[in-house]
This record gives C-alpha cells, structure tokens and sequence, in this order.
C-alpha cells in the first residue's frame, strides 16, 4: 500500500514533465505556424468540418472488415442456431424452431450426450496440453536468458520452427510415431523399457496425452519466446537488489521474476483457452475421422461442429455446437480472469 | 500541395487501378484467344501427365487446378453454388453423389452438350450415379473403384492354405467361408487376416441392391440388408480375425511392407498405393476375385455447375478425359479402372498384367467384378449414417461393444443425429 501511494505523485510528476516536452518540441520545429493548427494539439482545437469524417475514414478498414467477416457471421450464426436444417446443406427449407436446439427436447443440445463427451474430452486434452506447456516453456526461457548460453538467436529461431510446421504434417507424422503396432513410441516402450504397447488410439487417456503432446510440440516454443520477452523486460535493479538482500538463484526466480510475469501468465492461459477449446486438426487426423475414435474418446467440441456441417449436412445445429463452445470459453475465460486477478491481488498484500 | 489535392490525386489513382483490374476480370473471352478452364478436385482425378497431354492437342486452353482435400471440396462447392461463383468443372465422389443428385438445377445438363451419345460406351450402374433426380446428366463418372482381394502370398503358404490366385478365390464364394478361412489363417499364423472391419462392410453392402436409401427422401437405414452386412461384418470382427490397422494409417503403411496382416479388401486405386508405400513387398502380394463375386469402392465424376463460364471448353475437355481410349491411358499409367465398358474386351486390358502382384491380371479380375453391380440409391445423409456404422464396427473390434449393441447404440445415433 505504501509503495504505491509513494510511486503515484513521482509518476504524475514524470509523465507531466514529458507532456510538456511534447507540447515545447513542435512549437520550436514549426515556430511560423500557428498556435491553433499545431496538429500536436488537435485534442483542444476545435477541429474543421470534414476533419473528423477523414479521422473516422482512417480508422473505418478495421471495423469495415471486423462487420463483414466478424460481427455479421457471428449474428448470423446465431440466428440459423435457431433453425431446423431441411434434408441436407443445399435445402432451401428451414424451420424456425425458437430454441428447441439449445434446450430442452431429446434432441437439444443440453441432452445431447455426445456434447458433453466432446466438452469433457476437451479440457482433459487442454490440461495436458497447456499446463506442461507453461512449467516447460517457463524452463526454456530461463535458459535462454542465461548469459552462459551461445548461439541464443539460433535457438531462438529453431523454437519457432514447429510453429510454422503445418498442422496436418504435424499431425500425420505423430500419427506414425504414436502408431500401435510399427510406432517407434511403443517400440521403445516395449524393448527399451519392456512395458510393452500402448493403444493410444483406443485407450482414452493415451489419446489425449498422445494428441496434448502434438498441441505442445507445436506451440511450447513460441509460448517460451513470449516468457523470454517478458523476462527480459523484467528491470535488473530488482535482481540486484534481491541479490544484495542474500537472494539465491530459486528465490529470485521464484519472488522477482514469476511475480513479474503475472500478466504475460493470464494473457497466455486466455489465449490458450480460446485455442485450446477449439482443438481440431490435431485429434481429426489422429483419428482419421470426425468422431475421434470407436468411443468418441478423443471427439473434441469443433470436430462435432464439423461432423454436423460436413456428414449430417445440418447447419442449424451445427451453430448451435458453436454457440455452446462460444458460452464455454466465455465461462472459462471469465473464470480464469478472475482466478489470476485474485491471486494477483493476494500476491500484492 | 494541400490535403485536399493529394487525398484527390490517391483517389483518383485508386479508382483508376481498380477499373484497370475489373477490366481484366471481365474482359470478354473471344473464340481464338486463350481460355482458362477452372476445375476443383481432391486427389489425382485428373492425372498431371494428362494435362499435359492435353495441352498439345489444345494449346489455347489453360487448365487451373485447384485440388482440396475431399471433404472440403466439397462444401466449397456447397458454398459456391449458392454464391453462384463456381468452377467451370466440378469433381464430385460417389459419397457426396447422393447429396447432389436432388439438385440438379445446380448444374449444366450434360445431355444438352451430348452426354447421350457417349452414354452407351458407359458401365451403366455407375452412369446412373451422375444422373439428377429429374433424370437429367449432371456428371460423367471418371473411374470405377471395383473391388478384389489382396493376400500375402508368403502369408498363405504358411497358414498352410493354398497360394495359387484361382484356388484362393475358390475358398471364399461366400463371406461366411471368408471368415472361416480367416481364422484357420489367424490360429496359423498368429497374426490378423483383414486389415479392419469398415471396407468388409462397405464391401457387403454394395453387393447388395438397397443402401440406406429406399428413393429420393425415403430413408431407410435399417433394412435387412444393412443389418446382415452389419452383422455378418460384426462376426468377423469379434472371432478376431482383424488385425485392427485401419488403412492409410502409418501403421497399415508399415503393415503392407512387413506382413502385419493376410489380406487386404482392394480397389483399384489402392493398388497403386500398396506399389507406392510397400515397394520391397513386391511379389509377395497377389489379387484374387472378392467373395460374393463383385463389388465396388469410391469413384469420381466429372460435372459442370450451371454457373460455369466456359461450359463448352469443359465440356470439349471432359469429353476427351473420359472417353475410352484416355481412361485406358489412366489405367496404363496409374492403376485407375475404366467407367468405359466398351474397352474392357480390348486386349491392351484384359491381357495386362501387374508384374508388381505375381503378374496377375488385374484387368480381368476387375472387370468381372465391376460388370456384376447393379446401381444403388445413394442419398444425402449417406455420409453421416456410414460414419456411425463405421464407428460402432470399430466398438466391436477393439471388443468395447458386442454386435447386438453396437448395432442397437448406432441405430439410435443415427435416428437421433439426423433428425437435427
């Protein structure tokens, strides 16, 4: 509390100063011109009919394109959410059927078990996939920052190279690796430690680690770049002076830098959220089918979209699916939110 | 320079480069001048040393390719039909036949351009998978799927049965003999007979003369014939004589090389894949007839979607890719079995053989096959209600589920999946 009533007038002081030092500059670049068409001041300057369109105009391609391939899909999606498809995708006839997909008939959403299967298959694979992700990508950057390490700009740019790997390359090559009977992981399960072979299709733990894994392979290394970044913005006065105070290595990890990192932490579980709940091209070639397996094992929330859009062709329920992900990762978003805040703000006391 | 002038100046530039490029898209294209022919495929339907072949005979007309994965070029053409932007040639799959055969106001009828007069050189059970449900000629099939048996000759010697091609399709006339013989096979050798259980089913169910479809809109997924491939499929299954490797997996791929199962349910098509990804198996493989005589996997057609722009040159194109003598050059170069019926008594077909397979002659195999199908209906949910089958089968075979309950589980998903 009392650092940052100490630190709020210092701040005001400073960036008062350097609002000054923006005000002095253009008058001294542009000493002829006048006072009132300064463009540094335009906030206080009543600006010239046909001014304001042009800034509108500036700032419009964003909100142009975010309307036509955002906002108006989403809204249109909502709406055929409440539709009965006809026979198949190219039949004109669609029944309005007010909510009755969502809720609460035999063939609602909120009954349909194979929904919850895929909501449950889901963030069992997002938890394998995100939390190793983090603790491992956290260790990559910690070495990466050791000023011992040589060659760090060619490791850097190697950790990025599963990123721009395709994912279905990615995918078809794990399959062989993960393959039941000739896949060299169960070859060295069996003759290097004699565990023998694993199912990792059919058994449903299996499958998600075998599918956590490709989501890791493939993102652990630009997850670790951003701890890097965040890390080396961390100012080194702080390490000095936990040094000075008899610090070791561990506890300055663990009280300097992983304080420091608390919003680069909830910025990558929220967007791994997002794209850890729409998980698709992974487990869809994994399986070679929409449905992830002979149990659904491994069926995950936008396969079942997909295999509503592409096998039974019904497009109403299949934007319902997206509704009910939609309202999931909101949830889970908001929940995440809170959680971090929270003990962010119990950290601080 | 003012604000004003220079905003006009880019405007006006602006203006002058988008008229510029709309007036390129639209120009007009003459007679004599050069043609670009869109076409949208998945896969090799139509085979790169043809394209250049025909690029000598017309040189005026480009053919653009843009190859998807089958799904997706599928609901793109879904898409673009309703947009009204499609290509100039569709390629469709039987699967998705069913779907687009109840819109034939979609596309050109082909019988207009003179799909008539080469209907007769045509297999005519696989014609009728292009023809709308109005009777009008939306597509012109490119190539037969047919169906054998490859087994592993090695294999056989050592389950003691007999190795000799003829012989081997005497042991199963029937698919109860089929499974009798695999387990004699699996109790031999040890390991899996069929590679897995899907292809048997699709196998069973096109011999027969009713898929899931009685007629346009009458769906009927549980007639007798379903339910006999279902459970004679299931029986295989659970007396174990799988091996469990679904095909183009990796493991199937390294299965193929090293002998990790006895047979394998082969179109034609696939037989390039088996000298592709198993090339040091060669001569251990020969192709024997299918139990119950015929039977037929996949297939493309060609069609022309109403809103194409140069129908004619698509049509000339189509026209010469699919008449007898090209699909004979496609046999000859890729494997693929000719829709063309007209040449199966050619020598150049019925004399060939596959020095890969123990110099079988695959022509002759396949054609008896493909003669003995009749045409099934196909409708627009057929996707949806293998997939479950498919995936109830596969219950069975990791034995999570016995066929009475697999078959009961995948009914009520089907019911309640397509009702939505």
């Amino acid at each position: 509390m009392n650092a940052t009533t100490m630190k709020s007038p210092d701040d005001e002081k400073q960036s008062g100063s350097g609002r000054r030092g923006t005000r002095v500059k253009p008058k001294e670049s542009k000493p002829k011109k006048n006072k009132q068409t300064n463009p540094w001041r335009t906030q206080k300057v009543k600006m010239r009919r046909g001014e304001s369109g042009w800034s509108y105009s500036f700032i419009s391609p964003f909100f142009i394109v975010f309307l036509i391939f955002g906002m108006i899909p989403i809204g249109y999606s909502v709406w055929i959410s409440f539709f009965k498809w006809g026979n198949d995708p190219l039949d004109p006839t669609h029944t309005f059927v007010g909510l009755q997909n969502f809720c609460c008939g035999d063939a609602s959403l909120i009954r349909d078990h194979l929904f919850w299967v895929a909501v449950r298959n889901t963030f069992s694979i997002f938890f394998f996939s995100t939390i190793p992700q983090m603790i491992l990508a956290l260790g990559i950057a910690s070495i990466l920052r050791n000023p011992r390490l040589r060659g760090r700009l060619f490791w850097q740019t190697m950790l990025l190279v599963p990123n721009i790997t395709s994912v279905v390359a990615v995918a078809a090559v794990f399959g062989q690796l993960y393959g039941r009977d000739f896949g060299l992981f169960n070859y060295v399960l069996t003759h290097w430690f004699g565990i023998g072979r694993i199912d990792w299709q059919e058994n449903t733990l299996a499958s998600h680690i075998a599918i956590a894994s490709m989501i890791t392979w493939r993102w652990l290394g630009y997850n670790s770049l951003i701890f890097l970044a965040s890390m080396n913005a961390i100012p080194k006065d702080l390490y000095e002076s936990a040094s000075l105070d008899g610090a070791n290595r561990f506890q300055q990890f663990r009280y300097v830098t992983l304080p420091q990192l608390r919003n680069t932490i909830t910025f990558m579980l929220i967007m791994g959220t997002i794209g850890g709940l729409s998980v698709f091209a992974e487990p869809q070639t994994f399986g070679g089918s929409n449905l992830g397996g002979s149990n659904s094992q491994f069926l995950t929330l936008t396969m079942y979209l997909f295999h509503y859009v592409n096998d039974v062709g019904s497009y109403g329920y299949a934007a319902t699916i997206g509704i009910g992900i939609t309202i999931i990762v909101m949830i889970f978003s908001g929940l995440n939110f809170y959680l971090t805040r929270k003990i962010a703000s119990e950290d601080s006391k | 320079m003012s604000v004003r002038t220079l905003t006009g100046k880019i405007f006006a530039l602006l203006i002058a480069v988008s008229l510029g490029i709309a007036g390129l898209l639209v120009s007009p294209a003459r007679a004599a001048s050069p043609v670009t022919v869109n076409i949208w495929v998945y896969g090799n339907v139509i085979e790169p040393k043809m394209i250049a072949a025909y690029k000598k005979i017309h040189p005026e007309v480009t053919l653009n390719i843009k190859k998807t994965s089958l799904d997706q070029n599928h609901q793109n053409l879904i898409v673009a039909f309703q947009a009204r932007q499609t290509p100039d040639i569709a390629a469709i799959e039987v699967s998705y036949s069913g779907l687009f055969r109840d819109y034939p106001q979609y596309f050109v009828d082909l019988r207009t351009l003179g799909a008539s007069k080469i209907q007769k050189n045509y297999l005519a059970w696989r014609w009728a998978q292009g023809v709308g449900k109005n009777g009008s000629v939306i597509g012109i099939p490119t190539d037969v799927g047919g169906l054998a048996v490859a087994y592993r000759v090695d294999l056989f010697k050592k389950a003691g049965l007999p190795t000799n091609r003829t012989a081997v399709g005497k042991l199963w006339p029937t698919w109860d003999k089929f499974i009798t013989v695999g387990q004699t096979f699996k109790k031999k050798t040890g390991k899996g007979f069929i590679d897995a259980g899907g292809t048997m089913f699709q196998a069973i169910l096109n011999q027969g003369t009713e898929l899931f479809y009685k007629g346009p809109g009458k769906v009927d997924y549980a007639n007798p014939q379903v339910k006999s491939a279902f459970t004679l499929t299931g029986k295989a299954l659970a007396s174990g004589i799988s091996a469990r490797i679904a095909p183009y997996t990796g493991d199937w791929y390294a299965g193929l090389d090293k002998g990790a199962f006895g047979v394998t349910l082969a179109p034609a098509w696939q037989l390039d894949y088996i000298k592709q990804y198993a090339p040091k198996s060669k001569g251990k493989w020969d192709i024997a007839t299918v139990p119950g005589g015929g039977g037929n996997l996949g297939g493309s057609q060609l069609s022309i979607p109403k809103a194409a722009v140069h129908k004619k040159e698509a049509w000339d194109f189509i026209n010469w890719y699919l008449a007898p003598a090209q699909q004979l050059k496609v046999f000859k170069d890729y494997g693929l079995f000719p829709s063309t019926k007209v040449i199966y008594s050619n020598p150049a077909m019925k004399n060939y053989k596959d020095k890969f397979f123990n110099n079988a002659p695959t022509g002759l195999i396949y054609t008896t096959g493909a003669l003995k199908l009749k045409p099934l209906f196909t409708g627009p949910k057929d996707r949806a209600i293998q997939n479950i089958y498919g995936q109830a089968l596969s219950r069975i075979e990791a034995k999570k589920s016995n066929t009475s309950q697999a078959w009961n589980s995948a009914l009520s998903s089907i019911a309640q999946q397509i009702s939505r």
